[in-house]
């Protein structure tokens, strides 16, 4: 369900062992999801990693049953998917991690947000139908946030002038101390 | 056909300290039979997900098996996770799916290609490691045991009768103890029990 955006695409500085370094520090046991271009790197770090275990999944609303279900065996699972997926998966985290109060963080990176910011427009903004059928505008980016707010989940944007690896650690702990979904809507590279 | 409880009770006898996981139709008829500690109804719940948060707790809890009870219109809203559970290798995992035709809680509605979908054959094709499809209550009952013990995972296609079940509520007006509770309230009571059963 994750689709290529230029804005996305991975660089050697991407590389996000810092990122990784933090749910090893925030004892993650399971990172599950669907990689995309900006969380590739993640993923293939993590598919090495010797304690925390990769469940890529078929379809992202599968992501939060699993998460649900880890977190019901003591787990300590997070979400990783792109936001196209997160639009997806609305039934599945409703009805799994928001119903059974399960604190299952969750980092959704962000396509399309580029082409909003080169349109002047703002992540938010009234999904109006000659928005949601420009061509130079991604939908997407467009009804992320509003649908996160819909779905009582909190969440950050973490943006280029932010700081990753803070975010995510900030979105873990959130959601453990909330015991609830907590999201954090990466729109740029991980680090 | 089995009926359902020709389905329910051999399990329901055989069954120790397994997780059993149950959605829709099948969910009523088990809390009739069980009163565990580790059952879980995904009743008011995510449609079609009960297989893949099943999934879930065999991995974080390798030490046991987890049953789940699917429906066939349930299996049919997520197959991917057929994929999924054979690309992890979830050995103590065992996926039921009871196969009446029908969407039977909300109003026999059939399925998509109700009685021409071969639920085994797809397991199969996905890769579970044991594949059984039962359409007599005989040989079910006589293979309980070893489907509960063979690594897996593993797959039970199950043709049953369609029953009578009725939407599922929460509250204390359900029989079943596990539906008494909000499924918040029930999921934390799970996670402590699973907890204080944890090997040393």
């Amino acid at each position: 369900m994750s689709t290529p955006t230029a804005e996305s695409k991975p660089t050697a500085e991407s590389k996000p062992t810092a990122t990784l370094h933090a749910l090893v520090m925030a004892g993650v046991t399971h990172v599950i999801g669907i990689p995309d271009n900006a969380s590739g790197p993640l993923f293939q770090e993590i598919l090495r990693h010797p304690t925390i275990r990769l469940v890529t999944v078929a379809r992202e609303g599968e992501a939060f049953a699993i998460a649900a279900g880890l977190w019901l065996g003591g787990a300590a699972p997070l979400v990783v998917i792109q936001n196209t997926g997160l639009l997806e998966s609305g039934d599945a985290l409703r009805g799994t991690a928001v119903r059974m109060a399960a604190p299952v963080p969750m980092v959704v990176t962000g396509r399309g947000y580029a082409t909003l910011e080169a349109a002047g427009l703002r992540p938010g903004q009234p999904a109006t139908l000659e928005l949601l059928t420009r061509a130079d505008v991604d939908s997407t980016a467009l009804l992320t946030e509003p649908t996160l707010e819909a779905w009582g989940v909190p969440f950050e944007r973490c943006g280029a002038d932010d700081d990753p690896v803070a975010a995510v650690t900030r979105t873990i702990a959130s959601a453990r101390e909330q015991g609830r979904p907590v999201a954090v809507v990466m729109t740029r590279p991980l680090a | 056909m089995l009926t359902t409880a020709q389905l329910l009770q051999p399990l329901a006898r055989r069954r120790t300290n397994e997780v059993v996981v149950t959605t829709m139709s099948v969910v009523r008829p088990w809390g009739r039979l069980s009163d565990h500690d580790l059952d879980f109804a995904s009743a008011d719940s995510a449609m079609g997900h009960a297989a893949d948060l099943a999934l879930g707790i065999a991995l974080a809890r390798p030490d046991r098996k987890v049953v789940c009870l699917n429906g066939d219109g349930s299996m049919l809203m997520s197959l991917g996770t057929l994929a999924t559970a054979v690309g992890l290798g979830a050995a103590n995992y065992v996926l039921f799916v009871a196969d009446n035709g029908e969407y039977e809680i909300t109003g026999h509605q059939a399925v998509p290609g109700a009685g021409r979908i071969d639920h085994a054959d797809l397991a199969q094709a996905a890769g579970f490691r044991h594949v059984f499809r039962f359409e007599e209550a005989r040989p079910y009952a006589e293979a309980v045991g070893d489907i509960l013990s063979l690594p897996g995972p593993t797959f039970v296609h199950a043709v049953v009768e369609p029953g009578r079940e009725g939407p599922i509520s929460r509250g204390p007006a359900e029989q079943a103890r596990y539906l008494r509770h909000s499924l918040a309230d029930w999921s934390h009571q799970l996670r402590a029990a699973l907890a204080a059963d944890r090997p040393g």
